[in-house]
């Protein structure tokens, strides 16, 4: 391909500035975003508006999407294979209560360790690869742990039943609360959820969460500031791998089970339409997108079994016309608006 | 453990050449359209899904064998040439990542429309008469059909050579290949070539897809699978290079093939274990140029 020319310097430069610039934007916003707050009220009742498994579901991706979307939106970095993050953390998860009888919250623990662990290996072979290869090479990863959870493990998987015969799960700390019964269920992954999507606004707010940004603008830039660009990509891999399998292990305990989809290659494809569809360079737009699609999703399905075709056919317009997402289009809108008024 | 004689060493190889044939087509195609057009089709696995319903349906309306492979390849290139020229044109001008993106989308619509059309059961293509059976060559049988891949794949790699190098058009390509803004300066029509040289890329896995048909059950959702494994191929062979997607095919084949007589349970795993050996010892993969990825 030739080479980008490079019109529009001057204005990138000061942007380049802005976001490397770490003491200056320092200290200007708060604790968390005001969109995060209204996120996580939203979701408190969520339960109410919607039936409560599809809620719980779209807290458990709506988790995932955002790690997923730390990496696509905020570092600039495509991987196509999530799953395989997804998938381990459930299975580490899932593994750790039926073999070793931990409890819940050390399932989750033993899931974000051994997923940050995962990670850290394919970034090791993979992160210095360009864009589309990188996609590919972490697609063919993910690939690689369903069929190992498929068939040469399925001694300890449970090949394509998936992992069954997890204790009745419950939790004994703080208090006592039964895992088994829906609305209990709910507000302990709304807890965790929560947890999880304020650590990950403090990351990308942190000078660490700038760099990212900056590497995402201009990657050969950021390298030419002084900035360690292989290392920044590789820990927010890590990262975003880590807490993808903490939504993975959470899936576990929401299903009780675990389940073989969760390594599919399509958990990577729809973690990867929802975030699209709410907005990759927004924060919260992810978590719009999961409820979205997956309200949609519940919607079509009740009345065909193809509701891929639609799922796709909505995805090709999104990418055509949309690629900012729900968020992001009303947010230029909005921007507009204002500026005109 | 068991007496492994020559000839089923021999079969086994056969067998996998006959495979990693399926996937050199498949892989040749997404480099020369990665070459060309900077696309990673994602959809590639499903215009392989198409070319084996293509010749299902052309076999059972004409029966003959022949006249349906040349009829599900043609088909099936202009079906890529119409999403190309529809879908892909205008994402050319932005990040790479979107075209991968789109034929993400593309590879989730169209399993789901061949599912409306022909359900979910496996469609079986047979043979064609003149090359069911086995040749015996000393104690080991080489199935005909198998043969007939290997060759076929030949005789296609050779004319793409010679179409590349030593026709006009296939000049053009080469030349917009290695210099699209270039070759546009010059006069070319540099929008027609990718098209075209897409519909090449495309017509090549129909082709793979076609000559599979009649080995295994064509279902709808087999293209993805395939997508992964070439993506695969690709990685081992360095992505953009012709060299590279016959080597990186012919290994994989054999990969598969004896890993299946000795471990049956790893056949799947083992093309992924080949894969990041080959990334930790020559990341760039065998044959690709240093520096471009």
């Amino acid at each position: 391909m030739e080479k980008k020319v490079d019109y529009s310097l001057r204005v990138e430069m000061t942007k380049m500035e802005k976001l490397t610039d770490i003491k200056r934007e320092k200290g200007k916003v708060g604790f968390v975003d005001k969109s995060v707050w209204i996120t996580l009220l939203i979701l408190l009742v969520l339960p109410f508006l919607i039936s409560k498994p599809l809620a719980t579901e779209i807290l458990i991706y709506g988790l995932f999407a955002l790690a997923f979307n730390q990496l696509l939106g905020h570092t600039g970095v495509l991987s196509f294979g999530h799953a395989a993050y997804f998938g381990v953390g459930a299975y580490a998860g899932g593994m750790a209560l039926r073999y070793f009888h931990v409890s819940v919250w050390t399932s989750l623990v033993v899931a974000m360790v051994v997923t940050a662990l995962v990670a850290a290996c394919i970034g090791v072979l993979a992160i210095k690869k360009k864009g589309v290869y990188f996609a590919m090479i972490s697609l063919a990863f993910a690939q690689m742990f369903y069929f190992m959870a498929l068939s040469p493990f399925r001694k300890w998987t449970g090949g394509e039943d998936g992992l069954k015969f997890i204790p009745i799960l419950k939790l004994e700390f703080p208090f006592h609360v039964d895992l088994t019964s829906a609305l209990p269920l709910y507000y302990f992954t709304y807890f965790v959820v929560g947890l999880a999507i304020i650590a990950l606004w403090r990351i990308l707010d942190s000078p660490f969460g700038r760099v990212l940004k900056a590497i995402r603008e201009n990657e050969v830039r950021t390298q030419a500031s002084g900035f360690n660009v292989t290392r920044a990509k590789f820990l927010s891999l890590v990262i975003s791998g880590s807490f993808s399998g903490l939504a993975g292990a959470l899936f576990t305990v929401y299903l009780g089970y675990g389940s073989l989809m969760t390594l599919f290659w399509m958990t990577s494809g729809s973690i990867l339409m929802m975030t699209l569809l709410g907005g990759m360079h927004t924060f919260i737009g992810p978590v719009v997108g999961v409820g979205v699609f997956m309200y949609l999703q519940n919607t079509i399905s009740v009345y065909t079994d193809r509701w891929q075709l639609f799922v796709g056919a909505l995805f090709v317009a999104l990418v055509l016309f949309f690629p900012d997402g729900l968020v992001g289009t009303i947010k230029m809108k909005y921007r507009e608006r204002k500026s005109r008024a | 453990m068991f007496d492994l004689s020559w000839e089923i060493v021999a079969m086994q190889m056969i067998f996998g050449l006959a495979l990693g044939c399926v996937y050199v087509l498949m892989a040749g195609g997404l480099s020369i359209i990665f070459g060309l057009l900077d696309v990673v089709n994602f959809a590639h696995g499903t215009f392989y899904m198409l070319g084996a319903y293509a010749i299902f349906v052309a076999v059972s309306l004409c029966g003959n064998f022949w006249l349906g492979l040349v009829s599900a390849v043609v088909i099936v290139a202009l079906v890529g040439g119409v999403i190309e020229w529809l879908l892909l044109k205008p994402l050319y001008k932005r990040d790479p990542l979107y075209p991968l993106l789109l034929t993400f989308g593309v590879s989730i619509c169209i399993p789901d429309i061949i599912k409306i059309c022909f359900g979910l059961i496996g469609k079986v293509v047979p043979y064609p008469s003149g090359l069911m059976g086995a040749y015996m060559w000393g104690p080991v049988m080489i199935p005909k059909y198998r043969l007939f891949i290997i060759v076929l794949t030949l005789v296609v790699l050779i004319s793409l050579w010679l179409f590349l190098n030593k026709s006009n058009l296939g000049m053009i390509i080469r030349a917009s290949t290695r210099d699209s803004l270039m070759t546009q300066v010059l006069g070319i029509n540099v929008s027609r070539i990718w098209t075209i040289g897409f519909m090449i890329g495309i017509g090549l896995a129909a082709l793979a897809g076609a000559v599979a048909a009649p080995m295994v059950a064509s279902i709808p959702d087999m293209g993805v699978e395939m997508t992964i494994e070439c993506f695969v191929v690709v990685v081992i062979g360095g992505l953009g290079s012709l060299g590279g997607a016959i080597i990186g095919g012919l290994l994989i084949g054999q990969v598969i093939s004896f890993v299946a007589l000795f471990a049956p349970s790893w056949s799947n795993v083992a093309i992924f274990m080949v894969m990041a050996i080959i990334l930790i010892i020559r990341p760039r993969g065998l044959f690709g140029e240093e520096g471009r990825l």
